[in-house]
């Protein structure tokens, strides 16, 4: 049956379907506090003294290797750095029995000054004994400039706080050992990275893991990564020789999953008075949270080095800087550091459009990129002069010109391209099977990747299934994130598609399908790629504001590059779908905390997920410029939440008149005065 | 997230529900809708050893039309009242208040019996029954007796009902010719709750303002009545300055507190702003009749 | 210990009767005792309605209903929308034709929400549709195609009606 089909019967297979004879719940005390010694833990079935081992990072960004005071243990050692923190592990074969399990731990604590505040943090002592200081990573990139006087400055702090993924479907594991291999049943953006992840953090030879993704109910960049809960299901499935399930509750995805942004920028951009941007110096702090694990060991270079925009950028010098907090560790959220580097230039160029009395579009166009450069924060830059001219037309700015409610956002999308990807194809009594790398978790590869076997192969799509990610069937993988999956996951398909056409050119003179079908066929290709793509997009957003402050998006246009397109009506789906979050992180998303760490957002409608009557019916148009990898395509999947904050952001400043350097604002923020 | 474990007990008459009610006095407790119960039991916030359910009294569900008034029974459900053209017709400030209450499936479960015994001062319908000087009737082990709206609610979870007491009824009673109210809630960004609401009900006479009752959502410990305010509507015509008096009297005396949702003068800001936007409506509406 | 209870509820059609906990949600009696997955569960302060089904006619969420409330009660879950039958009921067509899930987590809920939202209205307008799904979160589609799947759904059941004859009986108003 077709997935979709499955999925509306209500026949997918979720992580938590999976029910097995003798399986144990597993359930976790958490820590209450977001900084203490532990004193004394009882009435729990493991904790560290047993289960010793570290979480490593995988997924998009992992890093390896930060300093070992700082490496997440899957069960706290002896001290908490953050509310939600797990401390002890309790099991039982009812989920109701874990739970009151959990309720009887009991642990006892001596509360610590918690650290909260990035920029807090780096005047603050030193979180850890043994660590010189809070900033875990501390750099600079471009180089030291000394701006021409008469220049234009802009400065500005600019804040994207912290927001939850918040898949509808929250993490899940199921575990099961047979006395040598370990077998995990997982809802993943990556099966690869999970076995990689297992293999490194319990020292198990990979050979004797195998990690399935099963229907994977949504992600956003969490469910690239391995996570504590993750190691100690495997561990206790192994003591226990019984299978074993962890599934997170809301609550615990509010508290201990790995949040998204949660960056601070301190920036300051020059500008000739003719608006010909000269410079940008300043600093880019991020969130880290209490330990590595996340991403924050490589989010704030990823964030640095974007800072050009899509425009010519003569001269830079960051501080790209990722500090400790007592937070869960910070994660990569769809865009991942895309969306919060753009969301910074892009409010500069608001600024200096403003102080310039210029239209802040026409400022973009004289800027935008004429030839393609490698700026000097070290990524490159393509030219971006046309498309944004085509934009221009597209959206129709003319139009809304002289509107006092509309902003504009002009975006370059870094396609996580490079590390290519894998795919093997199967063919066998007269079906393919397809398996690939990278794991989509409400993209719906299966439905290009027919489309692609259709075009290379000729196969109708009723005979392919396209298959979850498994590690047993697959040699290798990377994983489904950062807008590359159409570009190079459909290439490997591509290339294996080809391989097999090779091979039946060989053995039959010439491809047939007749031939392809009733042979066997088996080809797996690994598609390599070094390089880091990208593409331009444009973004317009319309609002009303009411008398309460209240922001009602009217209007919310996109115009992406995504070269060859794949698949419409996903296309428009991913669109709407991250222009949905997009408008979240601006105007609702946030995972607050007070003053002593403790988070004040309990359920996911308090963190913001908005709902359909809140949003608008978006629009979207494309521009269609190949891309040089055989698929020819361009992902889509992160420019929304990149570029809907930009344009919604500036709709809102022009509507009230307020400058808006926060996301997401609060609506007290724009109350607006009454006349008297 | 799930319950801690309890005993349940569905008895099919009411005089069996006070009797588990009395036999465990403090440790029982009935179970309505469950919207807010079962959440509260979930996220193991309370933990309560008998539940008392009213799924299988027969009878309470229904929205009838007496001689003197509307009379609602404790089970009726939030999205039964809103589908009402008797209550969207004589009491539309209920009808305002069902409509946005919660979503839409919750108010296919919540009731009316529940949302008021609740007593959360974020609770739509106690502010909504206060300014329509609704009368509660709650039957206990000495009978039944009625307990005025404006007098059931006494704290943050806490009302007149004694532990063995159930609500049964709700009484609405009809206001005169030319009358009308108006709820106006101010929701949180994504949640159904509300930073602020208010409900209006006023009775006219000529171009005067004859009756008024004002009370509050989501500002104060507990909902309740605005007197003062009122005393600033009765016996006058409702001019721009008067509405103006009275919105700025209820932000002034209500309570609010601040939370991530806004400050304590920001939300009294709303307040005074919805306050008049109620008052508006409520009196364009009894201007009509 | 507290004792279990006796319980006869009637799911997709078919009387299911045990003994159950007080305390077990019905979304899980559905997934774990009578077996029917297709109900999934997203939170746990009844936000998001992944978990919903209809219950004596209305679309309600069963992860904030103990199994022992919807005693003597008919309950459908997405499963049985086209239950015994080959082909999808109308509104699982709509969003499989117009793409009206990507994940496909949020979507049973979506789904029966839509059915009982289609049972009651007629010409349903955007709006309308907003806010009959406004209980129901979706994190992927971003709620367009989820739309245009309940006006092309609306139409499909204007035209073929709907093809469960036994469904419980779901109260048209006006
Ligand atoms: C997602 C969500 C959003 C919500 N949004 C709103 C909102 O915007 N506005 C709003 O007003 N409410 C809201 N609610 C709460 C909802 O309206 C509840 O239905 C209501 O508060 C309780 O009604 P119930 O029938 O569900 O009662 P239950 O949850 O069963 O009971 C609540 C309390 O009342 C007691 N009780 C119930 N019935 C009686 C009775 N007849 N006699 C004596 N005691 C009784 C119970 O013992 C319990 O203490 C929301 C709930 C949810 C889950
Ligand atoms: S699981 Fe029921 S509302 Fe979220
Ligand atoms: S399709 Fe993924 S949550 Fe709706």
């Amino acid at each position: 049956m077709e997935l979709s089909e499955k999925l509306v019967r209500g026949e997918g297979r979720f992580v938590d379907d999976i029910q097995m004879p003798g399986m144990l719940y597993l359930g976790f005390a958490r820590s209450q506090y977001a900084r203490a010694k532990i004193l004394k833990i009882s009435g729990a079935q493991l904790t560290h003294k047993e289960v010793n081992f570290e979480v490593v990072e995988v997924g998009e960004g992992a890093t390896t290797g930060g300093p070992a005071a700082l490496s997440h243990p899957v069960l706290a050692n002896g001290h908490v750095g953050y509310v939600g923190q797990p401390v002890a592990a309790v099991y039982s074969d009812d989920r109701y029995v874990a739970e009151d399990l959990i309720d009887s731990v009991e642990i006892e604590y001596e509360p610590m000054k918690a650290i909260v505040d990035p920029e807090d943090s780096l005047k603050r002592e030193v979180m850890y004994p043994g660590v010189k200081s809070n900033a875990i990573v501390d750099r600079y990139f471009g180089k030291e400039f000394t701006p021409d006087p008469s220049d234009i400055v802009i400065e500005r702090k600019i804040i994207n706080r912290r927001i939850a993924t918040n898949p509808i479907e929250p993490r899940g594991i199921v575990a099961a050992y047979d006395g040598h291999k370990l077998t995990v049943w997982v809802s993943t953006q990556s099966a690869h990275s999970i076995k990689g992840g297992l293999s490194e953090a319990l020292k198990m030879e990979p050979d004797r893991i195998r990690v399935v993704q099963v229907d994977t109910g949504g992600a956003f960049g969490l469910k690239g990564g391995l996570f504590p809960e993750y190691v100690v299901a495997c561990y206790l499935a192994m003591k226990e020789r019984r299978p074993v399930k962890w599934i997170e509750t809301r609550r615990e995805h509010l508290l201990a999953s790995r949040p998204g942004r949660g960056v601070v920028a301190n920036l300051k951009l020059y500008a000739k008075k003719d608006g010909t941007i000269t410079g940008l110096k300043g600093e880019v702090i991020v969130d880290n949270g209490a330990f590595t694990g996340g991403s924050g060991e490589f989010s704030p270079m990823f964030i640095a080095r974007q800072l050009a925009g899509a425009y010519y950028l003569p001269n830079a010098y960051v501080r790209a800087v990722s500090v400790l907090t007592n937070k869960a560790p910070q994660g990569p959220y769809r865009g991942a550091g895309r969306p919060e580097a753009m969301y910074f230039i892009e409010r500069l160029m608001d600024g200096l459009a403003d102080k310039l009395k210029m239209d802040p579009v026409a400022l973009r166009l004289i800027n935008a990129a004429k030839e393609t450069y490698t700026s000097p924060l070290g990524m490159q830059v393509e030219k971006s002069r046309q498309f944004l001219e085509s934009a221009i037309k597209e959206l129709n700015y003319e139009k809304y010109r002289d509107r006092e409610n509309v902003g504009f956002a002009f975006l370059i999308l870094y396609h996580a391209t490079a590390g290519g990807e894998s795919a093997r194809i199967k063919v066998e009594n007269g079906r393919l099977k397809v398996w690939t790398g990278g794991n989509a978790h409400g993209q719906r590869h299966d439905i290009f990747i027919k489309t692609l076997l259709k075009e290379e192969l000729g196969v109708p799509e009723d005979i392919v299934d396209v298959l979850k990610g498994d590690t047993d069937q697959l040699e290798d993988g990377v994983g489904a994130w950062g807008s590359r999956s159409s570009m190079v996951l459909s290439s490997a398909v591509i290339v294996a598609a080809g391989k097999i056409k090779e091979q039946i050119g060989k053995k039959h003179g010439k491809y047939t399908l007749k031939a392809l079908l009733e042979g066997k066929w088996d080809e797996y290709e690994f598609f390599k790629y070094d390089k880091t793509e990208s593409s331009l997009g444009a973004n317009l957003v319309t609002v009303d504001m009411d008398s309460y402050g209240r922001v009602i998006v009217k209007e919310c246009l996109s115009y992406y590059d995504i070269g060859r397109i794949l698949d419409l009506d996903n296309a428009k789906g991913q669109n709407a779908g991250g222009a949905v979050q997009g408008i979240g992180q601006t105007l609702s998303e946030e995972l607050a905390f007070d003053e002593d760490g403790l988070p004040l957002i309990t359920s996911i409608s308090d963190a913001g997920v908005l709902s359909a009557d809140l949003v608008p019916k978006f629009g979207i148009k494309f521009h269609k410029s190949e891309s040089p990898l055989p698929s020819k395509a361009k992902g889509i999947g992160e420019a929304p939440t990149i570029g809907v904050p930009i344009a919604l952001s500036r709709a809102i400043e022009k509507a009230t008149g307020k400058l808006i350097v926060e996301t997401p604002i609060r609506p007290e923020y724009l109350l607006p005065e009454e006349k008297a | 997230m799930n319950p801690p474990a309890f005993e349940y007990f569905a008895p099919t008459g009411i005089d069996e529900v006070i009797d588990i009610l009395a036999k465990y006095p403090g440790e029982a407790k009935i179970l309505a809708g469950g919207q807010s119960l079962i959440p509260l039991l979930k996220a193991r916030i309370s933990s309560i050893p008998y539940l008392v359910s009213l799924s299988e009294v027969k009878g309470l569900s229904y929205v009838d039309e007496g001689k003197e008034g509307v009379r609602i029974g404790a089970m009726t459900v939030d999205s039964d009242i809103e589908n009402s053209e008797l209550i969207r017709k004589k009491f539309p400030v209920l009808h305002d208040a069902t409509e946005q209450l919660a979503d839409p499936l919750v108010r296919n479960v919540g009731t009316i019996g529940g949302n008021l015994s609740h007593a959360d001062p974020a609770n739509d319908l106690p502010a909504v029954m206060i300014a329509l000087d609704a009368r509660i009737s709650v039957q206990g082990r000495n009978g039944l007796r009625e307990i005025k709206a404006r007098d059931f609610f006494l704290d943050t979870f806490t009302t007149a009902l004694e532990a063995e007491e159930v609500l049964t009824e709700v009484t609405i009673p009809f206001w005169g010719k030319r009358s009308g109210g108006a709820y106006v809630k101010f929701k949180k960004n994504t949640w159904n709750f509300s930073v602020a609401a208010v409900a209006v009900q006023l009775e006219l006479e000529g171009n005067k303002c004859t009756r008024a009752n004002i009370a509050t959502t989501s500002v104060s410990a507990k909902s309740g009545r605005m007197e003062s305010a009122e005393k600033i509507l009765a016996g006058k015509e409702l001019t721009h300055e008067v509405i103006s008096k009275a919105a700025s009297e209820v932000a002034a005396s209500a309570q609010p507190t601040s939370d991530p949702y806004g400050t304590e003068d920001y939300k009294r800001e709303i307040l005074k702003r919805i306050t008049r936007e109620a008052i508006r409506k409520a009196l364009s509406r009894a201007g009509e009749n | 210990m507290v004792s279990k209870k006796h319980i006869s509820i009637t799911v997709n059609g078919e009387a299911k009767e045990t003994e159950v906990e007080p305390r077990m949600l019905l979304a899980h009696f559905l997934r774990e005792v009578v077996g029917l997955t297709g109900t999934h569960i997203g939170c746990d302060t009844t936000n998001c309605g992944a978990c919903t089904v209809i219950m004596d006619g209305k679309a309600v969420k069963s992860c904030t209903i103990l199994a022992v409330q919807a005693n003597g009660k008919k309950v459908m879950t997405i499963e049985g929308l086209s239950k015994g039958r080959e082909k999808l009921h109308p509104v699982q067509q709509s969003f499989v034709d117009k793409h009206g899930l990507q994940c496909g987590y949020c979507t049973s809920g979506m789904i029966l929400t839509s059915y009982w939202l289609l049972k009651n209205r007629k010409n349903v307008t955007d709006e309308e549709i907003r806010a009959a799904i406004s209980g129901n979160l979706c994190r992927c589609t971003g709620y367009d195609n989820i739309v245009e799947s309940i006006k092309d759904a609306s139409k499909k059941m204007e035209e073929e009606g709907d093809p469960i004859e036994e469904h419980p009986e779901i109260k048209v108003r006006a």
